[in-house]
Order: structure tokens, then sequence, then C-alpha cells
């Protein structure tokens, strides 16, 4: 069953409002029903009354009638005339009236002689018949309506006697009554309305008086009683209809006072905190009528401040993880994710208010030498105080960030290359300042400074600050600089050697389209026999048919940071190269990789992929030991992964970097290559000969496989057989060749060729 | 003349025992009524008769014939019909009146031979105020041996207002001899408004004290008459002229004309009396 959705407290007070009226409605109606009925019920009594009145009178008026007969028949007057009818003119017109006998001129009298003759017919009247019908003259009297001309006249005859006993007949009477008339004026109707009464016969038309109330109509006089009752009642129900409504208004006024409103509030109340808007509006403070929902309100208001304080408090510990989780933990000055925050919101702000912005890069020159030889503590000291250097150089509003390792940077807004050299200087002085003395630090500690500029106009370039501001701090760490480089003025020569140079042009479009990187193979020999058990890869550009070494490209690649792109590069030729089968089964394949590229995600999954290779021909990265490894754990990490798919991890160009020691330590490093200059210490029979030698056995001791790079000449070969390095790899063996001509090499080999001794 | 004994009505009382209603037509079509109330034969019979326009019922009349039937004298008393068949109501002063007092005498003559067609031979004439007037004028035309006594009660002439009754009369007789006949209005003993023909109204009007003392002069029977002193009907010097003339007369101190109330026992005692003196007629 689904219920429907909530309903508000006003929708319910509507409801209940509108339930009273349609039931007051109903209650009216009922009431106007009854008073209908009781009304028909009154109507029918007043009709009723109106009847029995209306007979009563016309009954009242024929006894009358009859009395009057009566009277006229047993007057003595009334006999005089039939017996002497000499002044029965003046009986009829004033006597039968003075005397009181007929009441008024609506109901006259006439004499007939026992025959049926009237009377004295010379002054006969006009309205009575000159002779009475034969069915009148009885001895009884006899009544009966006739129409004439508009007008209803009631006659009645009477028999006259001379005596009591009613033996000797004298003569007839005759009544004659303008019935109507006669009728109603007898005395005040009370039901009967009298304008209706009427009684219509044609003109000529007999009708008996017992058939008259057939013929009589009428209609009833409205109630006044009634009327008044209705009125009454009809005022009553409306006063009673409107207090109601106006009870429910007032009624609805107040609930919505006491009860909707203020349930409103606490509701809002509830959302607004279930939302975390907590605002003290003065009316909440306020108290309510209702004591439940009084009780309601200072509960939740209670709970409210409870929560406030709860919520400013965990707002406060939330400020305090946010600025904890922006700031570095060592320098207290931002670290990185505020910076990309930051930088992210900077971007956007400058967007809509076009400004100068200037980057700028700090980076810490010969720091690792510096954390290697004091130690980390110190290491650290001199990281501390080279943020404070920067900080105080910088302006009021300008954050530092840590971005990593001794790189800082910072980001001026509103401001000029000048101005943004100056503070440059300015943090190059105060740091030159710094007493690091006091830190056992006797060697200077300087930074370099790259700063890349971007004008209002041009701040779609600004996404590409950060790697000018990098590039500016690499030209800046170059010898015989001032530390302090703009790019785009100080990078200006050497960008444009780069960017200008042939190489550079071919390097980007190698990156840009597979095919053009051609991979060259040296041989690695196993040493005695100089058998050839591996190929080191090693990267060359084709560019319009010329070759490009590396020596031209590398530069460029460090120099924009493009190691990941151009190491997944290599990968995939190498991978073309492995599928195309040239090289024989056995040989396995050394790759060279950059320290940053083995951090890189998709480097990884590209080594993982290439490593179904494995089978067929063993595989060994080669990290270069003088590239720095600032994200130890990770690099770890990711080769031990890449030596579960047997992979073997080479140290290459060991002793030429920061702490050869430490890596090995630190990393899984199951090869280690000599360097050449170090493979070169071993010609000479001096004591730096004597102590390459001496490590060279203690590696070899320990477990570690040596490779001697860099063997050119047979008195180093002998030199290294003798110190029982497994393998060497030089020009004295082989030259790099592409692979076609590595693999005929190696074919020419194992068919007998030439061997190395 | 026919006589109608209608009915006779007999009862253990003896009051009762011998009343009867007696009809009679006085003239052609007018049949009259009169009470009859049966009393010793050895005694004078009494016609009783009522005032101006007035019936047998009238109070004065009934307690009158009740106290003389009591005391043993058979009584009649008729209704005059005033031209009326069986008058049975007082008639009004506005009604038309045809009758004439000569109507009236011939009436009372027609009683008188009723009572003496019933053996009475000694009979006395009782009238009450006009009553006594037209037995009086009965007197003067008719001379019956049974007819012994008169006996008047507030006697009053024919009042006819302050007009002049010989102009009146003057006028009457001039319609007369014109021959108009239409109703006259005129203010007739207590009518202020007589209706009535010129003939007829002239019968009453001749009917002035001089006319009424010079007929109780020459009446033939015994007279007496019974009048009150505080009569306010009566004419001014009513009585002393009566009493001029010296006939027979009883005034009532205090009376009225109707001598209602605590002197109708003195009327009736000054009529018995008068009766007493009255001799009994051979009955036959």
């Amino acid at each position: 069953m689904r219920w429907p959705n909530a309903i508000s407290i006003k929708q319910i007070a509507l409801a209940f409002i509108t339930a009273l009226m349609v039931l007051a409605s109903l209650i009216g109606g009922f009431a106007a029903y009854q008073t209908r009925a009781v009304t028909q019920s009154l109507e029918q009594h007043n009709e009723n009354a109106a009847r029995s009145e209306l007979t009563s009178a016309v009954q009242r008026l024929l006894k009358r009638t009859d009395e009057q007969a009566a009277s006229l028949a047993h007057w003595d007057e009334t006999r005089q005339q039939l017996v002497l009818p000499e002044y029965y003119a003046y009986w009829r017109d004033q006597r039968v009236y003075e005397s009181g006998i007929l009441p008024n001129r609506l109901v006259q009298a006439a004499l007939y002689t026992r025959s049926g003759v009237l009377l004295a017919l010379s002054s006969a009247q006009t309205d009575m018949p000159v002779r009475l019908p034969v069915r009148a003259m009885s001895r009884q009297p006899s009544s009966w309506m006739t129409g004439e001309a508009g007008r209803t006249a009631m006659y009645e005859t009477f028999p006259i006697y001379i005596d009591e006993r009613r033996q000797s007949l004298l003569g007839y009477g005759l009544l004659r009554l303008d019935f109507m008339p006669a009728l109603l004026r007898q005395e005040p109707f009370h039901f009967a309305d009298l304008a209706s009464i009427r009684l219509t016969l044609k003109p000529g038309e007999v009708l008996p008086v017992s058939d008259l109330f057939s013929r009589l109509e009428f209609s009833a006089r409205p109630d006044p009683d009634r009327l008044r009752f209705q009125k009454i009642l009809s005022h009553m129900l409306l006063a009673l209809f409107i207090l109601l409504m106006v009870a429910a208004l007032v009624g609805f006024v107040v609930y919505n006072r006491l009860l909707v409103r203020p349930l409103r509030r606490l509701s809002k109340d509830i959302d607004a905190m279930q939302h975390g808007r907590f605002s003290h509006h003065p009316s909440r403070s306020r108290a309510l009528r209702v004591r439940e929902l009084e009780n309601v309100r200072r509960s939740l208001y209670e709970y409210q401040l409870q929560l406030r304080e709860l919520h400013g408090s965990l707002e406060h510990q939330n400020r305090e993880f946010h600025s904890q989780a922006r700031q570095d933990a060592l320098t207290r000055c931002h670290n990185r994710r505020a910076y990309e925050e930051d930088w992210e919101n900077f971007r956007c702000e400058v967007k809509h208010s076009p400004q100068g912005v200037a980057f700028l890069l700090f980076d810490c020159d010969r720091f690792k030498t510096i954390n290697d030889t004091y130690g980390h503590a110190k290491g650290d000291r001199v990281l501390t105080i080279i943020a404070d250097a920067l900080v105080m150089a910088l302006r009021a509003n300008d954050r530092l960030y840590r971005l990593g390792g001794d790189e800082f940077a910072t980001f001026l807004s509103r401001t000029t290359p000048a101005q943004a050299k100056q503070i440059a200087q300015r943090c190059q002085s105060l740091l030159d300042a710094s007493a690091f003395s006091d830190l056992g630090i006797n060697e200077p500690v300087g930074i370099s400074i790259g700063i890349a500029f971007c004008e209002a106009d041009q701040l779609e370039r600004i996404d590409d600050l950060p790697k000018q501001a990098d590039i500016a701090m690499y030209t800046a760490k170059q010898p015989g600089r001032t530390r302090v480089a703009l790019y785009g003025e100080d990078t200006e020569r050497a960008s444009q050697a780069l960017v200008a140079s042939r190489e550079t042009s071919a390097l980007f479009q190698a990156l840009a389209e597979p095919g053009m990187i051609e991979m060259h193979y040296q041989s690695i020999h196993a040493m005695p026999g100089a058998k050839v058990v591996y190929f080191e890869a090693l990267a060359r550009i084709r560019h319009r048919d010329e070759l490009i070494l590396p020596d031209a490209f590398l530069p460029v690649i460090n120099s924009r940071r493009l190691e990941a792109e151009f190491d997944l590069a290599v990968l995939n030729q190498v991978d073309a190269d492995l599928l195309s089968e040239q090289l024989p089964p056995g040989i396995g394949v050394s790759i060279n990789l950059s320290a940053q590229s083995i951090s890189h995600p998709e480097i990884v999954s590209q080594l993982l992929e290439l490593s179904r290779h494995n089978a067929r021909h063993p595989l060994m990265l080669e990290i270069t030991e003088t590239s720095l490894i600032t994200q130890m754990v990770e690099v770890r990490t990711y080769l031990d992964l890449l030596r579960t798919v047997n992979y073997r991890i080479a140290m290459d160009d060991f002793g030429t970097g920061y702490s050869p020691v430490r890596y090995l330590v630190d990393l899984p490093v199951d090869v280690v290559k000599f360097d050449i200059s170090l493979v070169n210490k071993l010609g000479q029979d001096d004591r730096a000969g004597q102590v390459v030698a001496d490590f060279a056995r203690m590696m070899s001791d320990a477990g570690y496989s040596l490779v001697a790079e860099g063997v050119e000449t047979r008195s180093v070969l002998h030199k290294v057989e003798h110190l029982g390095i497994a393998h060497v790899q030089g020009y004295l063996l082989s030259r790099p060749v592409p692979l076609a001509e590595a693999a005929a090499s190696l074919v020419a080999r194992t068919g007998g060729a030439a061997r190395v001794a | 003349m026919r006589v109608f004994l209608l009915c006779l009505l007999l009862s253990v009382l003896p009051a009762a025992a011998h009343a009867a209603i007696v009809q009679q037509d006085v003239r052609p079509g007018i049949p009259a009524n009169a009470e009859y109330l049966a009393g010793a034969r050895d005694k004078p019979a009494v016609l009783l008769l009522h005032g101006f326009l007035q019936t047998r019922e009238f109070a004065t009349v009934t307690s009158l014939a009740s106290g003389l039937q009591d005391a043993g004298y058979t009584v009649l008393s008729p209704t005059l019909s005033l031209n009326i068949p069986n008058r049975r109501q007082s008639l009004p002063c506005e009604a038309v009146h045809k009758h004439s007092m000569d109507d009236d005498v011939a009436e009372i003559g027609l009683w008188v031979d009723w009572l003496k067609s019933q053996g009475y031979r000694s009979i006395v004439l009782v009238g009450h105020s006009f009553g006594s007037l037209q037995l009086l004028a009965y007197l003067t035309t008719h001379a019956d041996p049974a007819v012994k006594a008169y006996l008047g009660v507030s006697l009053i002439e024919a009042q006819i207002g302050a007009g002049s009754r010989q102009a009146l009369i003057a006028q009457l007789e001039d319609r007369i001899q014109n021959k108009q006949r239409d109703l006259v209005t005129q203010s007739l003993s207590f009518c202020q408004k007589y209706i009535s023909t010129p003939q007829a109204l002239l019968s009453y009007v001749q009917w002035d004290q001089p006319h009424v003392l010079a007929a109780l002069r020459q009446i033939p029977v015994r007279v007496k008459l019974i009048m009150g002193d505080a009569d306010s009907t009566l004419g001014q010097g009513w009585l002393t002229a009566l009493r001029h003339i010296r006939v027979p007369m009883v005034v009532v101190h205090g009376a009225s004309h109707f001598l209602d109330g605590e002197h109708e026992f003195d009327l009736l005692n000054y009529m018995l009396q008068f009766l007493e003196t009255i001799p009994q007629g051979t009955p036959r």
C-alpha cells in the first residue's frame, strides 16, 4: 500500500474548516429542509384553516340568511304587507333595514303572494323575479345561486304563515344576496385570501346551495406568523452560517497563529538544521503560546544551540583539518594540494579580471647533496629556513607552496616581469643572508628561481606558466647564470637553440608520429667468452634520413620534462622490434628508463604489456642512477611489481649519481652497471682504480650481477675480466647498431665468427 | 263573526287551568288573538287592554291579568291587531300604521262580544295608558248593558308633541280631502316618528284632553281612574283636570306611568276594591 504524500498541517486545518463548513451547510440544508417541511405543513394547515374559515363563513352566511328569512317570516310587519301591501315599497326599502332584520342593501327582500306573484308589481325591484320558481314555493325554505351579469346572487325563499302553527299560508318571502360581497363583508378573514375567493357562474346558471362549496375557489392568505417564522428562521440560519463562517475564519486564524505558523517555523528550523544552516533569529527565542509547542521549541532551540556549538567545533576542526591538509608539515607553507586548488582558482579568477601574472618556481641547489651529507634533519632545517626566507620575501598576499622535495612555487597577481624579478632577487638576497652556518653547513646554500610571466592580454597561455617556469628554473641552474631566469628573456638563447634546432623539431615529431624513433642495439657480453646475452636498446631519432643521437635530444627531453612520453614511445618501438622476432630466442633486451617514468602508471602498464616477451627474450630495465629518485617507496613498489613479471632491474651509470649505496639498499636491483667513468678508472693503476676494483669485488660478492659499461680498450677489458665482472659492454666489443644489423651480427657470431678475447 | 277557540289548555293548577288563547278575525284576513283566563262565573269578567302599540304580553298587563285571575276574575287580554294578522310583537313607531281608533274600537267591541258569547253579563273594561283611551273611545260609541264599569290606569290623551293639534288636524283633514295617501310622520304618544296614513293618524289625534274629559263625563258606566302622581308622560295639569271633572280617581303617590314595582300591589288592590263594587250580571 502506498501512502499519499504527507500533507501540511495547514491543509489539515483547511480540510477541517472545509469539513466544518460542509457540515454546517448540511445541517443548514437539513434545517432548511425541515423548515420547508414545517412550512409546507403550515401552508397545508393554513389552507385547511382557510377552507374551514371559508366554509364557516359560508355556513354563517347561510345560517344568517336563514335567520333573516325566519325573522322576516315571523315579523308582524311582513304579514302586514301581505294583507295591506299599500306601503310595501316603504317596508321593502326602509323598514326591513331600519328594523335591523336585514343588515344592509346587499341583502334584499321581496314578498310574494300565495300564488308566487311579486307584490306591488308597479314598484317591483328589477333584481327580483316577478314570479317565484315553482320549486321555491314549498313549505320549507329553499335556496339557490344564480349567475347574473358578472355577479352571483343567492336567493332564499321562505313561506309566511298567519298563525304560529303554520297552517294558513299567507304568502312567500324572498331574500336576495349579492353573494360575494355579503360573504366577504361578514367579518374579516384571517386565513383565506379575500381577493382569491371566487364563485363563477355563467349568466343564468342556477346552482343549488348544496353544490356551492364545490364551486367556490379560494386560496389561503399567506400566514404572517409562518412568514415571520420563515423570515426569523432564515435570518437565524443566515446569521448562524455567517457566525460559523466568521468563527471558522477566526478559528483558522487562531489555529494558524497558534499552531500552523509555529509548527511551520519549527519545521523550517529543523530543515535549516538538517541543511546545516543555523541562524539566530530573534523570533526563535520568543515563547510560543501553546505549551506543548513551546516545549518543542525550547527543546529544539536548546538542541540547536548545542548543535551549533557542536557544528562550530566541527567546523573549527574541519578548518584545522583543511588547513593542515593544505599545509606542509615541515615548512608550514602551503603544500601541493593547496597549490593545485589555489592555482585552479587563480586561473579562473584572472580569466575574469585580466591582469599580469607571474609564476615563480624555486629549487634548492644541491639539496640532495646537502641532505645526504648532513642528514635529513639538517636537510629539513634547510628547507624550513628557505621557506621562511621566501615567505618573508614575498608580498603580503602571496602564498608559497612546497611542491615536493626542495621545490617551491608561488604565483603573483597584478605584477610585471620586473616586479617578479625584483621579488625573486629579494628572495635570493634574504636566503643569502640566512645563517645556514648555524646548522653547521659551511658551504653556500642557494636556490634557483625560474619565472614565467603572462601579460593580461595573453591569459590563454596561463596554463603554460608552470612548465615555462620549470624551463626557466633549469636555465637558472645552468652554470654561470644568475640563478634567476625569466622565461622568454633569459631562456631565449637556450630555448631558441632547443626549439629551433633540428633535433628538437625531430623529437616532437617523433613523439607525435610513431616509427620515427629507431632503436639501436648494443650487445652486452658475458665474460669470459664474450657471449652476447643481452642487447641494450638505445633510442635514436631518424629524421629526414639522418639519425639524431641522444646527446642532441635528451637535454630537450629533460628541459621539457618529456621523459614519460619519450619512454612510452621507446617501449612501443621495442615492443614492435621484439614482435618482429629478428632477435633469436634467449637473447635478452635491456631497456633504459628514467626514474620519473617508473612512477608513471602508463609506463608501468606498458611494461606489464611488454613482459609477454620475457619467455623469448629476458627483459631488463635500466634505471639511471644519476636521476634523483624522490618517490623512493613508490618506485620500489612498481619495481617489485615488474620483477614479479620477470623483469630484471639494473642500476645504470652506477657511480655518477647521488646516492649509489642508498639506491642499492632501497631498490630491488639485480644488476649494477658501472659507469664508463668508473670503468676507465680500472685502467689506471692508482688508488682510485684499486677502490673501484675493491668495490666491484664487494658488489659481486654481495650477489649483484655486474656490467662494465664503456669498455673501449683491451686493457680495461682485461682488468674487468680480472675483477670477475661477469658482463661487459662497450665500443671495444660492439657499437649500437640497428636491429637488423644486430641480429645479423649475432648470427655471424654464433656461426663461429670473430670472438673477442 | 267567526270565533276560533284554538286552544284551551287545562291543567291541574288553578291559575293555569282556565288559560287559553283566543283568536278571531277582526277584519278579513286579519286574525287577532287574546288570552283568556277563565275565572269565577260569579264575578265580573275583565277585558284588559294593553297600551299604545304594545301587546298583551306587556309587563303591566300580564301582572294585572295574573293578579286578577288569582283573585278569581275572568280576564281576557287581547292584542289589538293594528291591521296585522296575528300580531305578536310590539309595533315599532316607524312601521306603517294603517290602523285607526275606529279599528281599535271595533276590535274591542268584538272582544266584548266574545266575552258575552262566553256568557259573561258583567264586564269591566280595564285599560292601561293608551289602552284606557281606546276603551274610553269604545264606551263613547257603544252602550252595551253587559259592560258595567270602566277602569282606566294611567289614562292619557293622544299626545302629539309640541305642535299645534288644530293645525295638524287641519293638515290631515286636508290630505284626506285631497286623497293624499302618502304616509305621514308625526309625533304621537311616545313615538317621535310615528308613520301613518293621514286618516288613521287623524283618528287618534282628535283625542285631546278636552275630548277625553268630555268622554269621561259622558260614558254610562261606572268609572274609576288609577293614576300615579309621578307619571312623567302625563300632560301638564292632566290630573288637575281630571279632578276638576270629579271623576273617581285614585292617585297613587310616587307611582310612574306603569305603576310598576311596589306600586303594582297598590294598583291591584285599588283595582280589586273597584271590582268588588261591580254587581254581578246574571249569567245566561
